[in-house]
């Protein structure tokens, strides 16, 4: 009984706990997702096909989804006089309802001449990192956006040369992105291509860490943020071993009941004569089951309030020894477990009055 | 309220009892109020006839009806509330709870539906000769003793007929007279038909029919 109860209770703690520590935006998680890529497939086009983003979209733990396009032309760039760099980058395209940090100047036009990119702030820290041993200047976010940066794209069908300024950080997106007419136009104008397949997908669910998100994703070898799903994974074992735990105590207290009916069976037996003659004498056999079971209803009500007990000292201490009375969790037991202990009492008298009933109508 | 059989025997007979019985395979009605004598040699059924009235037996066949109701139709629960309200019986084995005292057998039946308070158990036991054994354990007494404690638990209920197996079969006649004139009062005053059988004809019963089986 403890047992069961005890699972349960840790069962709603685990949910609470990792269903509110998780990170939200809007109510949503956004990751990105990326094919393994391994020895075996190394050689094969590992690129998202407009089939696979439709197949993630319908999933039901799945929102929305949309490409991360890429650039299919070089792109060089250079921050002219104020920082003597230049190198060669990659940018993308995402849809904006997928990125975290939207300026309205996050637009362009064709022939117009300056280009706004949305930077990682990851990628500013890594900067920084690496500055100073290069003597370039570190950057912080505010200065980084009145840096003008020359991007020299070169494709097979011509070249151009656009200004890009940073108009925003994202913590979401680890990436150079451009406003996606951008690059769409980019690459047909300069690669003569459309730009359909992606390596990567942004998808947008309710819960990163749904582990039916998760059995999906294992399944179709997807490789996601380790990070955001840690929880998901650990949530996703505890709930295993959690629940044998209860599938356990739910046997136990199955063996307990059917011990307990063989005890009242053997009772009944023993006092078969006796019930037999008052039967006999005009005692209603649903009266005396019912007496019977009266009988037994203390025990199992002390049984069960004892369990539940023990349950809510458990809880307590769990709730302040090991979790330091964390806010997301209650120092009481959740109602669904008191539910349950009352259910099981129900249940526990139902069957053993049917059963005294049985076997003295079998007796009659 | 009319008990009433009809073409009744027992599975166990052949229909040769029929011819030399007054009851088996006849079609009789008792009322309430009658003195119904039964005389039966060992072996005639009747004890049979007694179990099948009081509905403890279905091996027969015929019928036998309560009012209108015949009662092989009957239920576990009906049976009990028939047992509790309208039939009370004294079996020819007694039927006591051996490990309970007199009075506690006593104050069984008369809990389940009380005709009589509490006291009249005293009083009835006192008038039989055996108020001093109410404390004693059922299965310590005599067995006259025992059969004086079934007859008075018999009549600590309501009841429409009173079925009497054999009840003064470890009596002295003194004994049984008081027994039988107690019997007869209660019965006046839930104006009851008693059906009495016996092995053999008991002069201070004052049958109004008398039937050998």
């Amino acid at each position: 009984m403890l047992l069961l109860l005890c699972s349960l209770q840790m069962f709603i703690n685990i949910q609470q706990l990792l269903t509110r520590n998780s990170i939200r935006k809007n109510g949503s998680d956004f990751v990105s997702i990326a094919k393994n890529i391994t020895n075996e497939n190394m050689g094969k086009d590992n690129r998202f096909s407009s089939a696979d983003i439709a197949e993630l979209k319908a999933q039901p733990f799945i929102e929305d989804a949309a490409p991360l396009i890429p650039n299919l032309f070089r792109v060089q760039a250079s921050a002219g006089q104020m920082v003597n760099f230049s190198s060669d980058i990659f940018i993308e395209a995402l849809n904006n309802n997928f990125i975290d940090t939207v300026p309205p100047t996050f637009t362009w036009v064709e022939n117009q001449p300056t280009l706004p990119v949305i930077f990682s702030s990851e990628f500013l820290e890594m900067y920084n990192v690496f500055a100073p041993s290069w003597e370039l200047p570190q950057l912080s976010p505010a200065t980084a956006t009145n840096v003008a940066i020359s991007l020299h794209c070169e494709g097979k069908l011509g070249e151009r040369i656009f200004i890009a300024r940073i108009v925003a950080f994202s913590d979401r997106v680890n990436s150079i992105l451009v406003p996606e007419n951008f690059l769409e136009w980019a690459n047909k104008t300069l690669e003569g291509q459309d730009s359909t397949k992606s390596s990567r997908v942004f998808i947008k669910t309710k819960d990163a860490n749904n582990s039916d998100l998760l059995k999906f994703l294992d399944q179709k070898d997807y490789r996601v943020n380790k990070d955001k799903t840690m929880f998901g994974r650990s949530k996703q074992i505890l709930q295993g071993i959690i629940t044998g735990l209860g599938v356990f105590g739910l046997l136990v207290i199955l063996l307990a009941l059917m011990l307990f009916s063989f005890y009242l069976q053997l009772v009944i037996a023993r006092s078969k004569d006796n019930l037999q003659l008052l039967l006999t004498l005009g005692y209603s056999p649903a009266w005396l089951s019912q007496n019977m079971a009266k009988q037994f209803m203390p025990v199992y009500i002390f049984v069960v309030l004892t369990g539940l007990a023990l349950t809510q000292v458990m809880q307590w201490s769990f709730h302040h020894f090991v979790m330091y009375d964390r806010p997301e969790l209650s120092s009481f037991v959740d109602w669904v477990v008191i539910a349950a202990a009352i259910l099981l009492i129900i249940l526990s008298i139902i069957t053993n009055y049917r059963l005294v009933k049985r076997l003295l109508y079998r007796m009659f | 309220m009319q008990l009433r059989i009809q073409q009744l025997l027992p599975v166990y007979f052949d229909e040769a009892r029929k011819s030399n019985s007054d009851i088996w395979g006849k079609d009789l009605s008792f009322s309430k109020g009658e003195m119904i004598k039964i005389v039966a040699p060992s072996g005639s059924g009747k004890t049979s006839l007694v179990h099948f009235l009081y509905g403890m037996r279905q091996d027969y066949n015929g019928s036998i009806l309560y009012g209108d109701k015949n009662i092989k139709q009957f239920g576990a629960e009906d049976f009990a509330l028939h047992r509790k309200d309208n039939i009370s019986v004294v079996f020819q084995d007694l039927r006591l709870f051996p490990e309970q005292t007199v009075g506690e057998n006593l104050e069984i039946k008369r809990q389940l539906n009380p005709f009589h308070p509490s006291e009249k158990i005293k009083e009835m036991a006192e008038r039989l000769g055996i108020g001093n054994k109410l404390q004693s354990k059922a299965k310590i007494c005599s067995y006259g003793e025992q059969q004086r404690v079934a007859i008075i638990r018999s009549l600590l209920q309501p009841f429409d007929f009173l079925l009497l197996d054999e009840p003064f079969s470890h009596l002295d006649n003194n004994n049984s007279e008081k027994a039988m004139e107690l019997m007869l009062e209660e019965a006046k005053q839930r104006e009851a038909c008693i059906i009495f059988a016996d092995l053999e004809r008991i002069d201070y019963f004052p049958y109004t029919k008398l039937f050998h089986l």
